[in-house]
Protein backbone atom coordinates (compact mmCIF):
# COMPACT_ATOMS: atom_id res chain seq x y z
CA UNK A 1 0.00 0.00 0.00
CA UNK A 2 1.20 3.51 -0.82
CA UNK A 3 0.33 6.82 0.85
CA UNK A 4 0.69 10.18 -0.90
CA UNK A 5 1.48 13.51 0.75
CA UNK A 6 -1.37 15.89 -0.12
CA UNK A 7 1.00 18.86 -0.04
CA UNK A 8 4.07 17.81 -2.06
CA UNK A 9 3.16 14.44 -3.57
CA UNK A 10 5.82 12.41 -1.68
CA UNK A 11 5.02 8.71 -1.87
CA UNK A 12 5.33 6.58 1.27
CA UNK A 13 5.59 2.98 0.01
CA UNK A 14 4.97 0.52 2.85
CA UNK A 15 6.72 -2.26 0.92
CA UNK A 16 10.04 -0.48 0.49
CA UNK A 17 9.87 1.36 3.83
CA UNK A 18 9.21 -1.84 5.75
CA UNK A 19 6.83 -0.14 8.21
CA UNK A 20 3.07 -0.01 7.87
CA UNK A 21 1.87 3.57 7.54
CA UNK A 22 -0.54 3.02 10.43
CA UNK A 23 2.40 2.03 12.67
CA UNK A 24 4.23 5.32 12.17
CA UNK A 25 4.00 7.58 15.24
CA UNK A 26 1.59 10.54 15.07
CA UNK A 27 4.59 12.85 15.28
CA UNK A 28 5.94 11.45 11.98
CA UNK A 29 6.07 14.08 9.23
CA UNK A 30 6.62 14.03 5.47
CA UNK A 31 10.40 13.71 4.84
CA UNK A 32 10.19 16.26 2.01
CA UNK A 33 7.81 19.02 3.16
CA UNK A 34 7.22 18.10 6.85
CA UNK A 35 3.47 17.89 6.38
CA UNK A 36 1.80 16.07 9.29
CA UNK A 37 1.00 12.36 8.99
CA UNK A 38 -2.76 13.04 8.79
CA UNK A 39 -2.22 15.03 5.58
CA UNK A 40 -1.29 11.81 3.72
CA UNK A 41 -3.94 10.02 1.63
CA UNK A 42 -3.92 6.37 0.58
CA UNK A 43 -3.02 6.00 -3.10
CA UNK A 44 -6.12 5.63 -5.21
CA UNK A 45 -6.39 2.20 -6.76
CA UNK A 46 -8.03 1.90 -10.16
CA UNK A 47 -11.10 0.23 -8.73
CA UNK A 48 -11.64 2.86 -6.08
CA UNK A 49 -14.30 5.43 -6.94
CA UNK A 50 -13.33 9.09 -7.08
CA UNK A 51 -14.02 10.78 -3.76
CA UNK A 52 -17.05 13.00 -3.92
CA UNK A 53 -16.07 16.44 -5.17
CA UNK A 54 -16.79 19.08 -2.56
CA UNK A 55 -19.95 20.80 -3.67
CA UNK A 56 -19.98 24.44 -2.62
CA UNK A 57 -23.75 24.53 -3.03
CA UNK A 58 -24.00 21.85 -0.35
CA UNK A 59 -21.97 23.97 2.04
CA UNK A 60 -25.15 25.76 2.96
CA UNK A 61 -26.56 29.20 2.45
CA UNK A 62 -23.50 30.90 3.92
CA UNK A 63 -21.67 30.30 0.62
CA UNK A 64 -24.29 32.30 -1.25
CA UNK A 65 -25.53 34.91 1.17
CA UNK A 66 -24.94 37.94 -0.98
CA UNK A 67 -24.33 38.30 -4.66
CA UNK A 68 -22.61 41.67 -4.64
CA UNK A 69 -20.50 42.36 -7.65
CA UNK A 70 -16.98 42.61 -6.29
CA UNK A 71 -16.10 45.45 -8.65
CA UNK A 72 -19.01 47.53 -7.38
CA UNK A 73 -17.99 46.55 -3.88
CA UNK A 74 -14.76 48.49 -4.04
CA UNK A 75 -15.75 50.98 -1.39
CA UNK A 76 -16.52 48.20 1.03
CA UNK A 77 -13.02 46.71 1.05
CA UNK A 78 -11.74 46.93 4.62
CA UNK A 79 -8.44 48.49 5.65
CA UNK A 80 -6.91 45.03 6.10
CA UNK A 81 -7.92 44.02 2.58
CA UNK A 82 -6.69 47.30 1.09
CA UNK A 83 -3.34 46.83 2.80
CA UNK A 84 -2.84 43.48 1.02
CA UNK A 85 -4.14 44.98 -2.22
CA UNK A 86 -1.49 47.72 -2.06
CA UNK A 87 1.37 45.45 -0.98
CA UNK A 88 0.43 43.25 -3.95
CA UNK A 89 0.65 46.26 -6.27
CA UNK A 90 4.01 47.15 -4.71
CA UNK A 91 5.23 43.67 -5.71
CA UNK A 92 3.84 44.23 -9.18
CA UNK A 93 5.92 47.41 -9.44
CA UNK A 94 9.02 45.62 -8.13
CA UNK A 95 8.67 42.96 -10.81
CA UNK A 96 8.59 45.73 -13.40
CA UNK A 97 11.69 47.31 -11.79
CA UNK A 98 9.67 50.39 -10.78
CA UNK A 99 11.17 51.00 -7.35
CA UNK A 100 9.77 54.47 -6.68
CA UNK A 101 6.21 53.29 -7.44
CA UNK A 102 6.76 50.18 -5.30
CA UNK A 103 7.78 52.38 -2.37
CA UNK A 104 4.66 54.55 -2.71
CA UNK A 105 2.35 51.54 -2.75
CA UNK A 106 4.17 50.17 0.32
CA UNK A 107 3.56 53.49 2.07
CA UNK A 108 -0.20 53.23 1.42
CA UNK A 109 -0.16 49.52 2.44
CA UNK A 110 1.53 50.46 5.73
CA UNK A 111 -1.10 53.15 6.35
CA UNK A 112 -3.95 50.67 5.91
CA UNK A 113 -2.18 48.04 8.05
CA UNK A 114 -1.83 50.59 10.85
CA UNK A 115 -5.54 51.52 10.83
CA UNK A 116 -6.86 47.93 10.61
CA UNK A 117 -9.04 47.41 13.71
CA UNK A 118 -8.38 44.45 16.02
CA UNK A 119 -10.36 41.27 15.45
CA UNK A 120 -12.79 40.60 18.29
CA UNK A 121 -11.99 37.25 19.95
CA UNK A 122 -8.64 37.23 18.18
CA UNK A 123 -7.35 33.96 19.61
CA UNK A 124 -6.12 30.62 18.25
CA UNK A 125 -9.62 29.12 18.22
CA UNK A 126 -10.87 32.03 16.11
CA UNK A 127 -7.89 31.62 13.76
CA UNK A 128 -8.57 27.89 13.34
CA UNK A 129 -12.25 28.55 12.61
CA UNK A 130 -11.27 31.02 9.87
CA UNK A 131 -8.94 28.41 8.31
CA UNK A 132 -11.70 25.83 8.54
CA UNK A 133 -14.07 28.21 6.75
CA UNK A 134 -11.63 28.63 3.84
CA UNK A 135 -10.96 24.90 3.58
CA UNK A 136 -14.57 23.73 3.70
CA UNK A 137 -16.38 26.63 1.97
CA UNK A 138 -14.02 29.25 0.53
CA UNK A 139 -11.66 27.22 -1.65
CA UNK A 140 -14.29 24.79 -2.99
CA UNK A 141 -16.49 27.77 -3.97
CA UNK A 142 -13.66 29.72 -5.67
CA UNK A 143 -12.37 26.55 -7.36
CA UNK A 144 -15.83 25.69 -8.66
CA UNK A 145 -16.43 29.22 -10.04
CA UNK A 146 -12.97 29.22 -11.64
CA UNK A 147 -13.53 25.82 -13.25
CA UNK A 148 -16.94 26.83 -14.58
CA UNK A 149 -15.54 29.97 -16.20
CA UNK A 150 -12.28 28.34 -17.39
CA UNK A 151 -10.20 30.72 -15.24
CA UNK A 152 -6.90 28.87 -14.89
CA UNK A 153 -5.15 31.72 -13.08
CA UNK A 154 -7.64 31.55 -10.23
CA UNK A 155 -7.46 27.74 -10.25
CA UNK A 156 -3.70 28.10 -9.71
CA UNK A 157 -4.36 30.45 -6.76
CA UNK A 158 -6.57 27.72 -5.30
CA UNK A 159 -3.94 24.98 -5.77
CA UNK A 160 -1.29 27.01 -3.94
CA UNK A 161 -3.49 28.77 -1.41
CA UNK A 162 -5.34 25.65 -0.33
CA UNK A 163 -2.09 23.77 0.34
CA UNK A 164 -0.65 26.70 2.27
CA UNK A 165 -3.84 26.99 4.32
CA UNK A 166 -3.78 23.25 5.06
CA UNK A 167 -0.20 23.56 6.34
CA UNK A 168 -0.95 26.63 8.49
CA UNK A 169 -4.03 24.92 9.92
CA UNK A 170 -1.97 21.82 10.68
CA UNK A 171 0.83 23.79 12.40
CA UNK A 172 -1.60 25.79 14.56
CA UNK A 173 -3.52 22.64 15.49
CA UNK A 174 -0.25 20.97 16.45
CA UNK A 175 0.69 23.96 18.60
CA UNK A 176 -2.68 23.78 20.35
CA UNK A 177 -2.30 20.03 20.91
CA UNK A 178 1.38 19.79 21.87
CA UNK A 179 2.46 23.27 22.86
CA UNK A 180 5.67 24.87 21.72
CA UNK A 181 8.11 21.92 22.03
CA UNK A 182 8.18 21.19 18.29
CA UNK A 183 9.26 24.76 17.54
CA UNK A 184 12.02 25.02 20.15
CA UNK A 185 15.63 24.98 18.94
CA UNK A 186 14.58 25.08 15.32
CA UNK A 187 13.39 27.63 12.78
CA UNK A 188 10.19 28.54 10.93
CA UNK A 189 10.60 29.43 7.25
CA UNK A 190 8.05 31.05 4.95
CA UNK A 191 8.26 30.87 1.15
CA UNK A 192 8.31 34.50 0.00
CA UNK A 193 6.43 33.56 -3.18
CA UNK A 194 3.50 31.33 -2.12
CA UNK A 195 3.54 31.56 1.69
CA UNK A 196 4.29 27.88 2.38
CA UNK A 197 5.48 27.49 6.00
CA UNK A 198 8.18 24.99 6.99
CA UNK A 199 9.61 24.01 10.37
CA UNK A 200 13.29 22.94 10.23
CA UNK A 201 16.87 24.04 10.76
CA UNK A 202 17.30 24.93 7.07
CA UNK A 203 14.68 25.64 4.39
CA UNK A 204 13.78 22.92 1.86
CA UNK A 205 15.79 22.84 -1.40
CA UNK A 206 12.63 23.54 -3.39
CA UNK A 207 9.33 24.92 -2.14
CA UNK A 208 7.03 21.88 -2.14
CA UNK A 209 4.09 24.05 -3.23
CA UNK A 210 5.41 26.54 -5.81
CA UNK A 211 8.84 24.96 -6.56
CA UNK A 212 11.04 28.02 -6.07
CA UNK A 213 14.59 27.45 -4.66
CA UNK A 214 15.60 27.63 -0.98
CA UNK A 215 16.87 31.21 -1.13
CA UNK A 216 13.29 32.40 -1.69
CA UNK A 217 12.46 31.32 1.90
CA UNK A 218 12.54 33.86 4.73
CA UNK A 219 13.49 32.86 8.26
CA UNK A 220 11.01 34.11 10.85
CA UNK A 221 13.01 35.89 13.54
CA UNK A 222 12.08 35.91 17.22
CA UNK A 223 11.12 39.12 18.94
CA UNK A 224 14.12 41.29 19.62
CA UNK A 225 14.58 41.63 23.35
CA UNK A 226 14.29 45.20 24.53
CA UNK B 1 10.41 55.88 -30.11
CA UNK B 2 11.53 52.82 -28.20
CA UNK B 3 8.84 50.43 -27.00
CA UNK B 4 10.99 48.10 -24.86
CA UNK B 5 13.82 48.26 -22.36
CA UNK B 6 16.30 45.79 -20.91
CA UNK B 7 16.32 44.96 -17.18
CA UNK B 8 18.89 42.90 -15.30
CA UNK B 9 18.09 40.42 -12.51
CA UNK B 10 21.08 40.72 -10.18
CA UNK B 11 20.30 37.36 -8.55
CA UNK B 12 20.87 35.62 -11.86
CA UNK B 13 23.78 37.75 -13.09
CA UNK B 14 27.01 35.70 -13.18
CA UNK B 15 29.18 38.68 -14.29
CA UNK B 16 30.11 37.20 -17.65
CA UNK B 17 29.81 40.79 -18.86
CA UNK B 18 28.91 39.97 -22.47
CA UNK B 19 26.19 42.63 -22.16
CA UNK B 20 28.93 45.25 -21.81
CA UNK B 21 30.55 44.16 -25.08
CA UNK B 22 27.38 44.07 -27.18
CA UNK B 23 25.49 47.13 -25.88
CA UNK B 24 25.53 49.84 -28.58
CA UNK B 25 24.99 52.69 -26.09
CA UNK B 26 26.79 51.68 -22.90
CA UNK B 27 23.49 51.39 -21.01
CA UNK B 28 24.50 48.07 -19.41
CA UNK B 29 27.73 49.42 -17.89
CA UNK B 30 26.81 51.19 -14.65
CA UNK B 31 28.28 51.49 -11.15
CA UNK B 32 25.17 49.98 -9.50
CA UNK B 33 24.61 47.20 -12.08
CA UNK B 34 21.13 48.55 -12.89
CA UNK B 35 20.76 49.09 -16.64
CA UNK B 36 20.52 52.80 -17.47
CA UNK B 37 17.12 53.01 -19.11
CA UNK B 38 17.72 56.53 -20.35
CA UNK B 39 20.44 55.09 -22.60
CA UNK B 40 18.83 51.72 -23.38
CA UNK B 41 17.28 51.52 -26.87
CA UNK B 42 15.53 48.20 -26.25
CA UNK B 43 17.47 46.47 -29.05
CA UNK B 44 17.70 43.22 -27.04
CA UNK B 45 21.32 42.39 -27.95
CA UNK B 46 22.32 42.15 -24.27
CA UNK B 47 19.52 39.69 -23.47
CA UNK B 48 20.49 37.54 -26.47
CA UNK B 49 24.15 37.56 -25.45
CA UNK B 50 23.69 36.94 -21.71
CA UNK B 51 24.71 33.35 -20.90
CA UNK B 52 23.00 33.43 -17.50
CA UNK B 53 19.54 34.51 -18.67
CA UNK B 54 19.81 37.46 -16.28
CA UNK B 55 18.55 40.12 -18.69
CA UNK B 56 14.93 40.41 -19.80
CA UNK B 57 13.41 42.74 -22.35
CA UNK B 58 10.20 44.25 -20.98
CA UNK B 59 7.66 46.51 -22.70
CA UNK B 60 7.33 50.15 -21.67
CA UNK B 61 3.57 49.85 -22.13
CA UNK B 62 1.86 46.83 -20.65
CA UNK B 63 -1.22 45.27 -22.25
CA UNK B 64 -4.60 45.52 -20.51
CA UNK B 65 -4.90 42.87 -17.80
CA UNK B 66 -7.13 39.85 -18.29
CA UNK B 67 -10.80 40.33 -17.46
CA UNK B 68 -12.21 38.35 -14.55
CA UNK B 69 -15.69 36.85 -14.44
CA UNK B 70 -18.15 38.04 -11.78
CA UNK B 71 -18.80 34.60 -10.19
CA UNK B 72 -15.04 34.17 -9.63
CA UNK B 73 -14.72 37.70 -8.19
CA UNK B 74 -17.67 37.22 -5.84
CA UNK B 75 -16.21 34.06 -4.31
CA UNK B 76 -12.64 35.37 -4.32
CA UNK B 77 -13.54 38.59 -2.48
CA UNK B 78 -15.39 36.57 0.15
CA UNK B 79 -12.18 34.69 0.85
CA UNK B 80 -10.04 37.85 0.67
CA UNK B 81 -12.09 39.18 3.61
CA UNK B 82 -11.45 35.96 5.54
CA UNK B 83 -7.71 36.07 4.82
CA UNK B 84 -7.50 39.66 6.08
CA UNK B 85 -9.18 38.54 9.34
CA UNK B 86 -6.69 35.64 9.64
CA UNK B 87 -3.70 37.91 9.17
CA UNK B 88 -4.96 40.38 11.75
CA UNK B 89 -5.78 37.64 14.26
CA UNK B 90 -2.31 36.09 13.92
CA UNK B 91 -0.65 39.52 14.23
CA UNK B 92 -2.69 40.25 17.38
CA UNK B 93 -1.68 36.96 19.00
CA UNK B 94 1.98 37.57 18.08
CA UNK B 95 1.84 41.06 19.59
CA UNK B 96 0.37 39.88 22.88
CA UNK B 97 2.39 36.73 23.61
CA UNK B 98 5.56 36.50 25.70
CA UNK B 99 6.40 33.07 24.35
CA UNK B 100 9.05 32.96 21.60
CA UNK B 101 7.66 29.91 19.78
CA UNK B 102 4.12 31.27 19.58
CA UNK B 103 5.44 34.68 18.53
CA UNK B 104 7.36 33.12 15.64
CA UNK B 105 4.51 30.81 14.64
CA UNK B 106 1.98 33.66 14.54
CA UNK B 107 4.42 35.96 12.73
CA UNK B 108 4.88 33.18 10.16
CA UNK B 109 1.09 32.75 9.83
CA UNK B 110 0.54 36.51 9.37
CA UNK B 111 3.33 36.68 6.75
CA UNK B 112 2.07 33.60 4.94
CA UNK B 113 -1.58 34.68 4.88
CA UNK B 114 -0.58 38.11 3.56
CA UNK B 115 1.21 36.43 0.63
CA UNK B 116 -1.79 34.22 -0.11
CA UNK B 117 -4.10 37.24 0.02
CA UNK B 118 -1.86 39.26 -2.28
CA UNK B 119 -2.03 36.35 -4.70
CA UNK B 120 -5.84 36.27 -4.51
CA UNK B 121 -6.06 40.03 -5.10
CA UNK B 122 -3.62 39.76 -8.02
CA UNK B 123 -6.03 37.31 -9.65
CA UNK B 124 -9.08 39.42 -8.71
CA UNK B 125 -8.53 42.48 -10.86
CA UNK B 126 -5.33 43.92 -9.37
CA UNK B 127 -2.54 42.20 -11.26
CA UNK B 128 -1.20 45.30 -12.98
CA UNK B 129 -0.45 48.63 -11.31
CA UNK B 130 -1.35 50.05 -14.74
CA UNK B 131 -4.89 48.63 -14.65
CA UNK B 132 -8.07 50.69 -14.71
CA UNK B 133 -9.05 49.13 -11.37
CA UNK B 134 -5.88 50.39 -9.72
CA UNK B 135 -6.43 53.84 -11.22
CA UNK B 136 -10.01 53.97 -9.96
CA UNK B 137 -8.74 53.32 -6.43
CA UNK B 138 -5.95 55.88 -6.67
CA UNK B 139 -8.37 58.52 -7.99
CA UNK B 140 -10.80 57.76 -5.19
CA UNK B 141 -8.05 58.20 -2.58
CA UNK B 142 -6.63 61.34 -4.18
CA UNK B 143 -10.07 62.98 -4.36
CA UNK B 144 -11.70 61.61 -1.20
CA UNK B 145 -8.94 60.47 1.14
CA UNK B 146 -10.33 57.94 3.67
CA UNK B 147 -8.89 59.93 6.61
CA UNK B 148 -6.90 63.06 7.37
CA UNK B 149 -3.71 61.11 7.97
CA UNK B 150 -3.98 59.14 4.71
CA UNK B 151 -0.77 59.55 2.62
CA UNK B 152 -2.55 61.45 -0.14
CA UNK B 153 0.71 62.56 -1.79
CA UNK B 154 1.62 58.93 -2.43
CA UNK B 155 -1.67 58.38 -4.28
CA UNK B 156 -1.21 61.59 -6.31
CA UNK B 157 2.35 60.72 -7.21
CA UNK B 158 1.33 57.22 -8.33
CA UNK B 159 -1.32 58.71 -10.61
CA UNK B 160 1.41 60.81 -12.22
CA UNK B 161 3.87 57.96 -12.57
CA UNK B 162 1.65 55.09 -13.68
CA UNK B 163 -0.30 55.14 -16.94
CA UNK B 164 -3.83 53.70 -17.12
CA UNK B 165 -3.72 51.03 -19.80
CA UNK B 166 -7.47 50.38 -19.68
CA UNK B 167 -8.30 54.01 -20.44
Amino acid sequence: MKYICSICGYVYDETSEGTAFADLPDSWVCPLCRAAKDLFRPEKTEAAPEPAHPDPAAAGPSAHVDTDHAGEDLHKLSAGELSSLCSNLARGCEKQYKNEEAGLFREIAAYFAAVTPDEPDGDLTHLLSLFENDLTIGYPAVQSAAQTTGDRGTQRVCVWGQKVTVILNSLVQRYQREGSAFLRNTQIWVCSVCGFAYVGDTPPELCPVCKVPAWKFDKIEGRRSA
Amino acid sequence: MKTKIAVRNLRLCTKDCLCLYVCPTGATDTEDSIIDISKCTGCGDCADACPGGAISIVPLEYPPQQKKEDPVLTESYRMIKNKAAQEKTAAQIAASTDEDALYRLMTAVARSVRLVNEDLLRESGYMLPQSGNTHALLHEWAENPPADDFPIEAARKLLELIPDNDA
